[in-house]
């Protein structure tokens, strides 16, 4: 049966592993799935391999065992073309907003980037951005802004809105507020709900902070000393 | 910021269109941000900017040398008058032993010079840019592979080298040119590649893997305007090494003969007689000249590195 | 005859030396955090009792700060604040309003291109009008100051103990052997069971809470009246939070040194001040006691603030806070206020105090 959705079957990721060392085990027989629209949260304590699950899932790592299965294809056997429309429809995001964005660029660069990277004519370019500015609720004038003019939360909100620019389906949430005042963290988490209302993406939730996770999630995970357990 | 965001979804689109409205009633089209400027020149205070600008004065007037020698020398180099003549009204720096005007000589030997200088640096930071970019990129066997050649690379000692091949070829700047610049990249090579390497765990570098951005365009554009700031400096105290191995080559006797640059200059003062008869006229202009040239280069080079300095602080405040 | 007493003596001495040996190692298992905080609540119970008696330790009147540049900016304005003996005071506010800057205009470690007005009097001297010599006397011996980065503030290329005996050599002239004795104990107090290998250890072996504990070991350890906390917290995941909050009221309670808290985790601050300041967009529009503030908070910007804790469910305040080059005029929080009347965006309001608590808002005269 064909499925819309992305799923992790029984992946483990060991670190270091060889013919003489066993590796450290971060994850294990770690399953879960998610479709558009809904949203699963990932918690856990720190340095327990929430963020690497997250790269796993993203295509960025391959798992030690197991396979992530994108519309019923495995990663792993992916030809190149599937690959690349895989690589645009599951995006994740990091939790430093200040990083996010080349500083010796403007944003508007950063942004104009991406629609050159679709393939789409320059003359759509304005609308498309300004379509995209209006979702993450910003001003124009942040385009001609350097990075390090703008504020956490401006930064973080632009970077959600490059990622939608790629129309994806899926996105990886690498604690995306924790880097983030409170007030600034509340406007966040409401603009990804809105964002994924408008949109119908799935988004896989890391963050460390159960009270964000309920918030958030639909369903929720959490991985302790390597095991996944989930919760609805 | 006059636009406020309201989260709430509705109000947030209103926002958005209010914002849409009215830049549409200025009447402008959408500005496209303008290319990232690397000019990167400041006004320093004290000591420092009076150094920096003493140091752009006399590498524009160098290069205006280079470029029309004509307006600075009072003759044609290959005219002829009286041999070993000393400074006056009508020689400035007087005559070397076969008659020509040195003042002349000097002003046409500068574009030789730092041709030789900028070419020989413009071969070797590409190379060592390329490489270094590469290398710290795809890391890997590929960094390793770069890097073992670099080493070799970085052994092979340029002055003999250069004496052998003066042996056996036809001495010309050309040859001269490629032999300094293909064997002085490793420094910028590896300064390329720590940066690269550096750079390639920052935000931006991952979230453009993530978008699928190739690695080419990623380093063209990610990675190469935030090392640009690095390499203009290296670039031009590779310059000035590069003229000053020049000038003692010539003055080795291995130059290009047909080309008289200002170490040709020397050499033939040292060779023709210059020093023995103390005609100072004749051996001190070139001398300064390379000296000034190549302080000029390395007041910019050092001006621009305490730049990169405070740049990087400035980057580590706002962080 | 002489030998039997002898004997008893002897027997009498192991006896005692292994009671005391004993009772160390109880009282070391004792000293878990837990129970020294119940000692604790006790205690500042009490003290909050005496709170207004208390001398005022550190004065901040009027404080100016501006920075110039291409263009000037003024990053505080108008901020006035005191602190009496062991007290905790929190300064909170959201990234790019300021805190830290009071920090360092407090200990005189502001870059040279900025220019302070305004009066800061520690113990009725100013701190402004010393010269850098009387405040490096100062600094670390009557205020010290941990910094945010707990990995960044040590030096990785000397062990924990050599970085920690070193203010005590410089400040109080000790000699090695006796610093290191109180180096030693500082560790203990910290709740480090093993310290003396953990005078052997280098920064970089450490998790980023042992950092933290090494660092308030190191400021504490000259016993200063005022402990400056720039953003203690952040960087840390929860255990550690937890960790250094019982250790930042350990040290409130042993030391009886003020402490003044700068933070934008408001839980973190609710359980450890007794007085808390709100800043916003560089001035302070809020100040009142821990619970009063919490239960009744005045200004629409505080309501604000609590509305986006968790606990509240994650309400925002609409828009951003401004830039400190363009603020807008009159109140500034005007754009952002539910409540603004045509008078907040003309006039700048004053701070008021009423009663134990102070507010910037013309809501509350």
């Amino acid at each position: 049966m064909f499925s819309i959705s992305l799923r992790a079957d029984s992946i483990s990721k060991i670190y270091g592993a060889g013919l003489l060392s066993e590796g450290r085990c971060v994850f294990q027989n770690v399953s879960f799935e998610i479709r558009p629209g809904e949203t699963f949260g990932l918690t856990g304590p720190s340095g327990e391999g929430k963020s690497t699950l997250g790269r796993v899932i993203a295509g960025i790592e391959k798992p030690t065992y197991g396979t992530v299965y994108y519309e019923d294809s495995s990663l792993s056997e992916m030809k190149k073309t599937k690959y690349m429309a895989f690589r645009r429809k599951v995006q994740i995001m990091f939790q430093d907003p200040t990083g996010a964005f080349n500083p010796r660029k403007r944003i508007g660069s950063s942004v104009f980037d991406v629609l050159k990277l679709l393939k789409i004519p320059n003359i759509e370019h304005a609308s498309k951005t300004k379509e995209m500015l209006i979702t993450i609720g910003l001003s124009e004038e942040v385009l001609s802004r350097y990075p390090s003019q703008l504020s956490g939360g401006q930064l973080q909100r632009l970077a959600i809105g490059r990622i939608l620019l790629l129309e994806p389906e899926y996105i990886i949430l690498d604690e995306p507020t924790s880097a983030l005042d409170v007030s600034v963290q509340a406007q966040i988490l409401h603009m990804l709900k809105n964002v994924q209302t408008e949109k119908n993406i799935g988004y896989i939730l890391i963050s460390h902070d159960q009270a964000v996770i309920r918030f958030m999630s639909d369903t929720c995970g959490l991985l302790e000393s390597g095991q996944l357990r989930v919760i609805e | 910021m006059n636009q406020f965001d309201c989260t709430d979804n509705s109000c947030m689109k209103e926002a958005g269109i209010e914002g849409f409205s009215e830049k549409k009633s200025e009447g402008s089209n959408f500005e496209f941000p303008e290319e990232t400027s690397y000019w990167i020149f400041q006004k320093h205070k004290g000591f420092q900017g009076l150094f920096n600008r003493i140091g752009v004065f006399l590498f524009i007037l160098f290069v205006l040398m280079a470029l029309f020698p004509s307006v600075f020398a009072p003759y044609a180099p290959e005219e002829r008058f009286i041999p070993y003549e000393a400074p006056s009204e009508e020689h400035l720096l007087g005559t070397n032993d076969i008659g020509n005007d040195i003042l002349s000589e000097l002003a046409f030997g500068a574009r030789i010079s730092m041709t030789v200088g900028f070419m020989a640096a413009l071969i070797s930071t590409l190379i060592g840019t390329a490489l270094g970019l590469c290398a710290g990129y795809f890391r890997g066997a590929l960094d390793e592979l770069l890097m073992g050649f670099t080493d070799v690379v970085l052994v092979i000692p340029k002055i003999p080298l250069i004496i052998v091949m003066g042996a056996f070829l036809r001495p010309s700047i050309w040859i001269l040119i490629s032999i300094l610049g293909l064997l002085s990249w490793e420094s910028t090579a590896r300064v390329t590649r720590s940066k690269t390497l550096q750079l390639r765990g920052a935000g931006y570098v991952k979230s453009a893997q993530c978008m699928g951005f190739s690695s080419y365009h990623i380093m063209k554009s990610d990675i190469f305007p935030n090392i640009i700031h690095i390499l203009f400096p290296k670039f031009m105290l590779a310059t000035a090494s590069a003229m000053i191995s020049e000038a003692s080559l010539s003055f080795l006797g291995l130059g290009d003969l047909s080309m008289k640059s200002w170490g040709m200059m020397l050499s033939f003062a040292f060779s023709q007689g210059g020093f023995i008869r103390d005609m100072w006229w004749w051996y001190m202009p070139p001398g300064i000249c390379i000296t000034l040239c190549v302080l000029s280069i390395a007041l910019i080079g050092f001006g621009l590195e305490a730049k990169e300095g405070e740049h990087f602080k400035e980057g580590a405040n706002t962080l | 005859m002489k030998i039997l007493p002898r004997n008893t003596l002897l027997e009498r001495n192991t006896l005692l030396e292994r009671n005391t040996l004993l009772e160390r190692n109880t009282l070391l298992e004792r000293n878990t955090l837990l129970e020294r905080n119940t000692l604790l609540e006790r205690n500042t119970l009490l003290e909050r009792n005496t709170l207004l008696e208390r001398n005022t330790l550190l004065e901040v009147r009027d404080l100016e700060v501006s920075f110039q540049g291409m263009e000037t900016v003024t990053v505080l304005s108008g901020i006035s604040f005191s602190i009496k003996e062991s007290e905790t005071l929190a300064l909170v506010g959201e990234t790019g309003c300021g805190k830290s800057v009071v920090a360092h205009a407090i200990m005189n470690l502001l870059p040279p291109e900025s220019r302070v007005k305004g009066n800061i009097e520690f113990r009725g001297k100013s701190l402004s009008e010393m010269n850098e010599k009387e405040m490096a006397k100062i600094r670390g011996r009557e205020i010290a100051i941990i910094f945010q980065n707990p990995s960044l503030a040590l030096n990785p290329v000397y062990s924990i103990g050599h970085q920690l005996v070193e203010p005590l050599c410089v400040h109080q002239k000790e000699k090695k052997k006796t610093a290191l004795y109180r180096v030693a104990l500082a560790l203990k107090r910290m709740g480090f069971v093993n310290f003396s290998e953990c005078m052997n250890y280098y920064p970089s072996w450490c998790s980023g809470g042992m950092n933290q504990r090494f660092l308030i070991a190191a400021s504490t350890i000259l016993n200063p009246a005022l402990l400056i906390a720039d953003e203690p917290s952040k960087g840390l995941d929860k255990k550690c939070i937890t960790e250094l909050e019982a250790e930042l009221k350990n040290l409130k309670m042993e030391s009886k040194s003020a402490l003044l808290l700068i933070s934008h985790d408001l839980d973190f601050v609710r359980r450890l001040a007794d007085r808390i300041a709100v800043m916003y967009a560089g001035e302070i529009v809020e100040l009142a006691n821990s619970s009063s503030l919490f239960e009744n908070p005045l200004h629409p910007y505080t309501r604000g603030l609590l509305n986006s804790l968790p606990e509240k469910g994650f309400i925002p305040i609409p828009g951003f806070s401004p830039p400190l080059n363009s603020l807008p005029s009159g109140c500034r929080f005007h754009p952002r206020c539910p409540l603004r009347e045509k008078r907040c965006i003309r006039v700048h309001p004053e701070i008021k105090e009423t009663g134990e608590k102070a507010v910037r808002c013309f809501l509350y005269p």
